[in-house]
């Protein structure tokens, strides 16, 4: 039965107080929802970076192996390279000397490098010219100096000069 | 389904409000779904919403999303009118600028707008969800009478005056009477007539040009026995209650009456008389003659009131004391379908 003259006002738990409370509550677990989720993805980021750096890490360890195995092989290559051209420069430079030993007026068809010795093959006009301008820059240089001459057609000789340096003899000096 | 739920949650938070002479009773009451939990009656001397009474009530209604505020209108342009139809109420009353409800299909009660707008804007603060008549109230609080014959009931409040004749249930006759404005127009008409007439033999007079006793002899004479038997009937359990309320409330009034009292019993007395005669005067009214009263008390009235009714206008007082805040907590209760 209706006896008042106006309808009451609805009546609602959510009034605006409640309202204001339940919007502040619904705002901050938003924002925590928000943040954990941003945690979330950035933790699923930070792991997924740290697997490829690792990853990486290892390649690189592996690739510093390689590249000191192969350091290595280039000293190696390098040292062998750097003795290989010493000896050239010690073979130019005795060569030079040889071809500065030999005068003018003797010619050499043949000569040979040993480790310790020298031989050479060649046309002198006589045994004079061979003794005086060769043989003694030679005797000089070397420890023994054997000479053999064969006459050649033309009245020159062919001659062949055997030359050994004494590795004790060297040693010796060396020691000195 | 929600709001049902949670609505079952809080208690209900019914306040009512009732404005008096120069003070204003606030009644609340916390109701469960099925219960009163708890009740407070509080009486403050202000007539408008205070920073005291504003306080006292927040402090229930802020415990419960479910508080109610009713309030019993005072408006002094109000009463009732004993037809429903549209077309037939002009010719009792403009209502172009009333607010008015049909109760039951049966009588309109009605009201000015502006008193109800300025009601709402007073007690904006705390919002006001009912607005009783008194004569909705009168006509519940005497709900086990109305339906029987025709009989008065009197809501008599500290300065008004709610009357209304009912029979089986049907309103005959309502008014609604300010005993200030009407105490200032008897002291107008008394210095008009200019003469030292006794107060008790304008009564007999207003008495004699009504015819009362003539009527009551010439129409019940043949048909007193059926009329009392059914009387009888009807009030057969309660009769016993209503003398016996009825000298309760003799012994009780005639120990607090007073000069004060006694002044405004006899303005009651006379207020009632002559709405009595607009009753039987005036043709709109199928002006039936009235053997008993029911006064509902909601001040204390003194054993004059009483005496003079019987006396004067020879009457069957019967005076049901009732609290008046917590009648209308119980119609806002009924309303809410608690």
């Amino acid at each position: 039965m209706k006896y008042s003259y106006i309808t009451p006002k609805k009546k609602s738990v959510f009034t605006q107080e409640f309202q204001l409370l339940l919007s502040f509550f619904t705002i901050t677990i938003l924002m925590l929802l928000l943040t954990y989720s941003f945690l979330l993805y950035k933790n699923y980021t930070f792991i997924q970076d740290k697997q490829a750096l690792s990853l990486e890490k290892t390649q690189l360890q592996e690739s510093l192996l390689v590249m000191e195995k192969d350091i290595a092989y280039i000293e190696k290559q390098k040292m062998l390279s750097e003795t290989i051209y010493t000896k050239n420069i010690v073979l130019k430079d005795s060569i030079a000397n040889l071809f500065d030993l030999v005068p003018l007026r003797i010619t050499l068809s043949e000569a040979q490098l040993l480790k310790n010795g020298l031989i050479l093959y060649g046309i002198t006009p006589n045994k004079d010219v061979y003794n005086f301008m060769l043989q003694a820059p030679l005797r000089s240089i070397f420890h023994r100096t054997y000479s053999s001459f064969y006459p050649a057609k033309n009245g020159w000789y062919r001659f062949v000069s055997t030359n050994y340096i004494d590795e004790e003899e060297e040693e010796v000096e060396a020691d000195e | 389904m929600l709001s049902n739920f949670l609505e079952a949650l809080y208690h209900k938070v019914i306040v009512s409000i009732v404005i008096k002479h120069s003070s204003c009773d606030v009644y609340i009451e916390l109701c469960s779904k099925t219960a009163v939990v708890d009740s407070e009656l509080k009486t403050f001397e202000t007539t408008f919403l205070d920073e005291e009474m504003l306080e006292f009530i927040s402090s229930y209604t802020k415990e419960s999303p479910y508080s109610y505020v009713s309030i019993l209108d005072m408006s002094p342009d109000q009463g009732a009118i004993p037809t429903c139809t549209k077309n037939r109420l002009p010719f009792y009353q403009d209502l172009s600028s009333c607010e008015y409800k049909c109760f039951d299909e049966n009588w309109t009660y009605f009201t000015s707008k502006s008193d109800l707008y300025e009601i709402e804007k007073v007690y904006k603060q705390i919002g006001v969800d009912f607005i009783f008549s008194p004569f909705t109230l009168l006509y519940n609080f005497f709900e086990d009478k109305v339906s029987s014959s025709l009989a008065l009931y009197i809501l008599v409040q500290d300065s008004y005056l709610s009357l209304s004749v009912f029979a089986n249930s049907k309103l005959m006759f309502a008014e609604h009477l300010d005993m200030e404005t009407s105490a200032d127009d008897e002291l107008l008409s008394q210095v008009m007539d200019n003469d030292d007439i006794d107060l008790s033999e304008t009564n007999s007079i207003d008495l004699d040009e009504v015819d009362v006793i003539d009527d009551m002899e010439d129409l019940d004479d043949f048909g007193d026995i059926e009329d009392l038997d059914s009387l009888e009937e009807i009030d057969e359990f309660s009769e016993s209650q209503d003398i016996e309320e009825e000298f309760l409330e003799a012994n009780e009034s005639i120990i607090e009456s007073d000069a004060d009292s006694f002044n405004e019993d006899y303005q009651r007395f006379s207020l009632i008389q002559t709405s009595l005669g607009h009753f039987y005067n005036d043709k709109r009214y199928e002006g039936e003659f009235v053997e008993n009263v029911y006064i509902a008390d909601g001040v204390g009235v003194s054993s004059d009131l009483k005496r003079y009714l019987e006396e004067e206008m020879f009457l069957n007082v019967y005076i049901r004391h009732l609290d008046i805040p917590i009648e209308v907590c119980s119609l806002a209760k009924e309303e809410l379908g608690l």
